[in-house]
């Protein structure tokens, strides 16, 4: 049998062929036993293929898919809404709400500081027999006050705080402050 | 419209739910997929995951004119060549086909299956796969994608860039050789 006859016999198999085609060939195997064998032989190595079912991924790969994919998408843009289209107006309103709260921090943090520290100094002074102490706030005068925030650690690294991701809209060093 | 294009044109708008869905559906056909392209499973896991990225990477740019399975197989397809030809680069010996794609019927590695694969898998199972496996990379790719992953004709011509009747004759070439490599399984030898 030629290559073009036994690739027809395969076609009829597979049930590829056209109805006139699929007639011609089911009427030649009526009559020829060889081609007969053929095509069940054909059939036979379908079957034969099917034993091989498919096959499961391991345990943890779902969660390697999940961990490969955050860093793109989800988990990249900290809220995971900056990386899909029509949420990126949200970041400079975020960037703001997030320089804000890190400046009252800082403020509540070196008041906290500061409270903890007058009472030791107050106590390592000679106590003035009748002049009552003063909370340390009070102590403070204005100039003193400004000093502290001029020297504020967190707004002389804004170069720092404009390499990180969501602020890296921000205009790098323009708005630096100077002790 | 075919339900996984809608999932993925929902991942594309930013619905992270519908890629779990996608993932959940596919996870089994494409590790399943690369295990049978490759002999390695561990790598076979390690390119279906880096498939997921990639369709998760190219979301904005993708667009409906295909099948999901055709988009899919696609990237996945690229993967698995890209590794099989890495891999005959760093150890050209273990290569056997010439440079037009086409093997010689000699398995990739040797035949002989080890205790560990045999208590995984059975004898017949194994010759089965050491057939396919022995299938010129085209060849392989037709039966793989249209038997076990069932994708028709055309979806197969899109993804090789050949025409239908190429992969009707890819298919007819490799269900030759399977022929005679199953042999033994064909005449009840196995069976």
């Amino acid at each position: 049998m030629s290559c073009t006859e036994r690739e027809k016999l395969f076609g009829y198999a597979q049930r590829l062929l056209e109805p006139r085609e699929e007639h011609e060939v089911r009427a030649h195997l009526e009559s020829c036993p060889t081609c007969r064998a053929a095509a069940e032989e054909y059939r036979k190595v379908d079957t034969l293929l099917e034993e091989w079912t498919p096959l499961e991924p391991s345990p943890s790969f779902d969660a390697r898919v999940r961990e490969a994919v955050e860093p793109s998408g989800a988990s990249r843009s900290l809220l995971g809404l900056f990386g899909f289209p029509g949420l990126r107006w949200m970041a400079p309103a975020l960037v703001t709400v997030l320089v804000v709260v890190a400046f009252v921090a800082v403020l509540h943090v070196r008041h906290g500081r500061r409270a903890a520290h007058a009472p030791a100094q107050a106590s390592s002074m000679p106590a003035a027999p009748d002049a009552p102490s003063a909370p340390p706030t009070e102590t403070m005068g204005g100039e003193e006050e400004v000093k502290l925030y001029q020297n504020l650690f967190m707004l002389e690294d804004y170069d720092l705080l404009a390499e990180f991701d969501l602020l890296s809209e921000l205009p790098k060093g323009e708005t630096k402050v100077d002790n | 419209m075919d339900q996984d294009l809608d999932l993925m044109l929902r991942v594309r708008a930013g619905d992270s739910a519908s890629f779990e869905e996608l993932l959940r559906r596919y996870r089994v056909p494409l590790v399943s997929y690369f295990r049978r392209m490759l002999r390695d499973p561990a790598l076979a896991e390690d390119l279906a995951q880096e498939a997921f990225l990639r369709v998760y990477k190219a979301r904005a740019r993708y667009r409906p004119d295909a099948r999901f399975t055709t988009w899919l197989y696609r990237i996945a397809t690229n993967l698995a060549l890209n590794a099989i030809r890495d891999r005959k680069e760093i150890s050209p010996a273990g290569g056997n086909e010439s440079s037009d794609g086409e093997a010689e019927l000699l398995p990739v590695v040797d035949s002989k299956p080890t205790v560990e694969q045999l208590l995984i898998e059975s004898h017949r199972v194994w010759l089965i796969r050491d057939a396919i496996q022995a299938l010129p990379e085209n060849q392989r790719i037709a039966v793989i994608l249209h038997k076990y992953q069932e994708l028709d004709y055309g979806q197969i011509a899109k993804i090789l860039g050949v025409s239908v009747s190429a992969v009707k004759s890819l298919f007819f070439r490799a269900y030759e050789s399977l022929r005679v490599r199953l042999e033994p399984l064909l005449k009840g030898g196995l069976i």
